[in-house]
């Protein structure tokens, strides 16, 4: 009994205690005798949640629709007209957001931060391209990807350009996906929406930084066809291994090559590979030992990526907003009339501890020390390879599409004599 | 010969399949079970995710960008850096926490000598601000939306002299909602999150009311 | 030739992207700089010609919140603060400590050595040696007292919740309230925006009371009729900023107004007619956000100024 009165007395105590503050927080509100109604804070609603089933659903039958017109229609103009959709609905409609290409950030964030929660449209916009060009090939940069889309309508004069500069200028993309991953996968930034190139001609609004860089992208397109596909779009990396193991794949003839050389200069991409007629296929023994050069280089060019990566985990750990306040709290700025940086005023007003702070930020350098080993262990073996790629010569009697390279655009049908009876 | 060809791309394309479906899988369950109550201010925490009927911790919300105004210090970033020209984000205001009051530190300039909307005496460069009288000794303003540019000039005047009820917001009405945003990215405050698209504003002293759904 | 020219230049262009991309990301700094700055600094400043007074004296005291400060006839400083009052002599010794269980937000004292306090809606009478003398009737749930001025046979207390001063005899029998509003007899009313709301007792005997929502000071007969009243709204030096300041005040021993504000922090004095003459303390002497400077006067006419952010009591006197 006792107990229970003093319970219901420390229950009052902590009443009163609350009501005081309670009190003296409280701001006594006007009161108006005229009559006067205040009026309701507007709030406009965010795009209704269900289009984005609507996105999905495009995304879809885009890409139902444009492997059947690439794999069973072959048909470059109905192909052409569906990457013209694909501008007007993903690029001009939707604005650019959100696309396969981000969606690598998105879906990597998802792993690697369970506080994320990732909406479907998302996983979808990453999955379901993939998806398709395991069975037909990179249908989805044909003419369901806007960014594809608007770099094809430009490709006025397409140069080729070698498979020596092909081969190191893809690489690029290589290495920006694994810094996109790597930043996605710290919650540091979305490196490839950041530098998006044309979502400022999809808006149609934005700064004079942004406009430049889709501009020259685009003119640089004229002349090497689909730069931002080919050198740069880190989801063409994914889609380019996915495609090599296809199970169908647009295919330059119906039937047998004749060996004409009609479409050898079809392709704005350089996705043709040429017959290779190895006169004197090599002895084994020169095959054996390169191959144990291969076996021996790779793991070499890894471990040497990754060491260097970890070396470098600081500065690419700088961008990080954790890892710049902790920077700023060390090295206040010193220099005279500068005043304090707003992060540092941000920091003070939140009123939080600097050792947390700290704390924060050596969490998020550990991971980018791990992040750069592995990192820099991947771009090794991109290197690695390469090489392998370039030594390794393969025997091959047609023209055929790289599988990997190729964008199922289905130009080079239309060069082929050879036409099936209908 | 193009046989074990084509069992080995056959391998590898399943192994590729296999491994989209588990990422995809792994999520869903994610979003399916893990931590979905944590959400928006109405969770309570009650740890039974499951059977919660919370409109928050339905399946897979879309999420859209909102800055907490509680952490923001208005440096002015949000007018500068925003995709959209002028900015997204736009000073709200929360009537139900607004004094009325005759010498406004969100609408006058500090310096003002005499109180009077003349253009000079204006806080707000783009002049977004309305006054008008009410009843002595109390004025209500009101934000021409389209002329506001979010600089937050306003709202650091109220919050300095006033109750705190101009507070920056992104109106969706305006924002594109990238996937990342630029002004999330560069808020020194880290006062911006994604928040579910059902409860898009996170206003402070008041319980927001979203216009009804069409 | 013409075809490789093409090609090296574009190549060139796409790598230009690809290093600006890089150059953007890893080395580009922040602007810090606010085009839209708010400014304040032009009036934290003010007039340095009526800036007359200097700190002579600071000093901390054993309270861990402290909300008011009042002065009796013989020059002690008294200070209400968390759980209890601390009583100080004039060069801050510390001279006696109460504990009061609950936190007083207004203290004044008269002239037997009794302590009055406003605690939450009501008022307690203490002694110096630690004992309740007499604890009153609440004022009513929505209370909140934040002044509490002694003349006479008279106790007035400032009711910032309901807006309005109670009238009580010594025994804590209600009287009258003085300040509701009312047309007839032009009593304008009290706008009160936040829980701070003074009055005080001028040295000829008359109440005057803050009406902060309109920036102003009125003079009010015992019974509640409206004598005079002025005001002075302007974020300038010369005026009360913000949505309702004057936040607190004291009568200088010559009659003058010394008055605090918060939004700009800054201490200031005002003749009976609301002329402005001199500043005390300018905002740079306080911590930004500062709330509730109370302010007393001592028999040197020293101001003392309860700075409840620093936690200390601090003292100006003419230079």
């Amino acid at each position: 009994m006792k107990k229970t009165l003093a319970i219901v007395f420390l229950v009052f105590l902590f009443a009163v205690q609350f009501m005081n503050s309670y009190a003296i927080q409280r701001f006594p509100k006007p009161e108006f005798e005229s009559g006067y109604v205040q009026p309701e804070t507007l709030l406009p609603n965010p795009r209704a949640e269900m289009l984005a089933i609507l996105d999905i659903a495009v995304l879809i039958i885009s890409l139902s629709v444009v492997s059947w017109l690439v794999i069973k229609k072959r048909n470059r103009n109905a192909v052409f007209w569906m990457s013209v959709f694909a501008l007007a609905y993903f690029g001009f409609y939707r604005e650019g957001c959100v696309c396969s290409i981000g969606s690598i950030q998105n879906v990597t964030l998802a792993i690697f931060d369970t506080s994320y929660l990732i909406p479907l449209s998302a996983i979808i916009f990453f999955m379901a391209p993939l998806v398709y060009t395991a069975f037909f090939g990179r249908t989805f940069c044909a003419a369901v990807c806007p960014f594809g889309a608007i770099q094809d309508l430009v490709a006025f004069s397409p140069q080729k350009l070698g498979s020596r500069l092909n081969a190191v200028l893809g690489v690029i993309p290589y290495i920006y996906l694994g810094l996109a991953v790597l930043y996605a996968a710290t919650g540091t930034d979305f490196i490839i929406c950041r530098y998006d190139p044309f979502v400022g001609i999809w808006r149609l609004d934005a700064s004079f930084g942004m406009f430049i860089f889709g501009g020259i992208l685009l003119v640089v397109g004229i002349f090497i066809a689909r730069p931002y596909c080919r050198f740069l779009c880190p989801y063409g990396v994914l889609l380019n291994w996915t495609s090599r193991f296809s199970r169908k794949h647009i295919t330059i003839t119906p039937a047998e090559c004749i060996q004409c050389r009609l479409c050898e200069n079809s392709c704005p991409y350089d996705a043709i590979e040429m017959p290779v007629t190895t006169k004197n296929p090599e002895d084994k023994g020169t095959m054996a030992r390169k191959l144990i050069f291969i076996t021996i280089l790779i793991p070499i060019l890894m471990l040497a990526g990754g060491w260097v990566g970890s070396r470098l985990h600081e500065p690419l750990a700088s961008v990080n907003a954790k890892v710049r306040l902790a920077k700023q709290i060390l090295n206040p700025v010193t220099e005279k009339n500068q005043p304090e940086t707003f992060e540092i005023e941000a920091f003070k007003s939140a009123g939080k501890q600097q050792s947390q702070a700290f704390a924060e930020a050596s969490v998020v350098l550990h991971k980018f020390y791990i992040g750069s080993w592995i990192l820099g262990g991947f771009i090794g073996l991109v290197f690695g390879g390469l090489i392998a790629g370039r030594m390794m010569t393969k025997h091959r009697t047609d023209y055929t599409p790289n599988k990997g390279t190729c964008l199922s655009c289905v130009r080079c049908v239309d060069y082929c004599p050879v036409k099936l009876p209908k | 010969m193009q046989n074990r060809r084509d069992f080995l791309n056959m391998l590898c394309r399943g192994s590729i399949l296999t491994g989209l479906a588990a990422t995809t899988g792994i999520l869903v369950y994610r979003s399916v079970k893990g931590g979905n109550c944590e959400l928006g201010s109405s969770c309570t925490n009650c740890g039974k995710s499951d059977s919660c009927d919370l409109p928050e911790a339905s399946l897979f919300r879309q999420t859209v960008w909102q800055l907490d105004p509680s952490k923001c210090i208005q440096c002015g970033r949000c007018a500068e850096n925003c995709v959209m020209s002028p900015s997204a984000v736009k000073v709200t205001h929360v009537y139900a926490m607004c004094g009325y009051c005759d010498l406004c530190g969100g609408y006058l300039k500090p310096d003002t000598k005499n109180i009077s909307t003349a253009a000079e005496n204006q806080l707000c460069p783009t002049a977004a601000i309305k006054r008008k009288f009410v009843e002595d000794p109390f004025y209500q303003y009101t934000i021409d939306e389209p002329l506001c540019i979010g600089c937050a000039k306003c709202v650091k005047g109220c919050g300095a002299f006033g109750n705190g009820s101009l507070q920056l917001q992104v109106r969706h009405d305006r924002c594109v909602n990238c996937n990342e945003c630029a002004i999330a990215r560069d808020c020194p405050a880290d006062a911006f999150s994604r928040v579910p698209a059902n409860k898009p504003y996170l206003l402070q002293g008041i319980e927001a009311k979203p216009e009804e759904r069409i | 030739m013409k075809q490789k020219i093409i090609i090296i230049s574009a190549i060139i262009l796409l790598l230009t992207l690809v290093a600006f991309m890089v150059k953007d990301f890893f080395f580009s700094k922040p602007d810090n700089t606010n085009p839209y700055k708010f400014e304040l600094d032009d009036l934290r400043k003010g007039d340095t010609a009526k800036a007359v007074f200097t700190e002579t004296l600071q000093f901390k005291t054993g309270l861990e919140e402290i909300h008011g400060i009042a002065i009796d006839l013989e020059n002690q400083i008294y200070v209400a603060g968390k759980e209890g009052v601390e009583i100080f002599n004039s060069a801050g010794k510390t001279l006696y400590k109460i504990n009061t269980r609950s936190t007083p937000q207004s203290i004044s004292v008269n002239g037997n050595g009794y302590i009055l306090l406003g605690i939450q809606d009501h008022i307690e009478i203490w002694n110096r040696d630690g004992k309740q003398i007499a604890r009153w009737n609440s004022c009513g749930p929505e209370a909140v007292i934040t002044s509490i001025a002694v003349q006479g046979n008279n106790v007035f207390a400032a009711d910032a919740g309901q807006k309005v001063v109670y009238r009580y005899d010594k025994q804590g029998k209600l009287l009258n309230k003085i300040g509701l509003k009312d047309p007839a007899t032009s009593v304008p009313g009290f706008i009160i925006p936040s829980p701070y709301f003074d009055l005080g007792i001028s040295k000829d005997g008359n109440l005057w009371v803050v009406n902060p929502g309109r920036h102003s000071f009125e003079k009010y007969t015992f019974d509640g009729a409206l004598l005079i009243s002025w005001s002075k709204a302007s974020m300038a030096m010369e005026g009360f900023c913000g949505c309702c300041n004057p936040s607190n005040f004291a009568f200088l021993n010559d009659s003058l107004f010394v008055t605090s504000e918060k939004g700009i922090e800054r201490v200031k004095i005002y003749n009976t007619d609301g002329t402005f003459m001199a500043i005390v303390a300018t905002p740079y002497q306080f911590e930004a956000g500062t709330k509730g400077l109370d302010l007393a006067v001592d028999k040197q006419n020293r101001i003392l100024v309860l700075d409840p952010v620093k936690k200390l009591i601090r003292i100006f006197q003419q230079k």
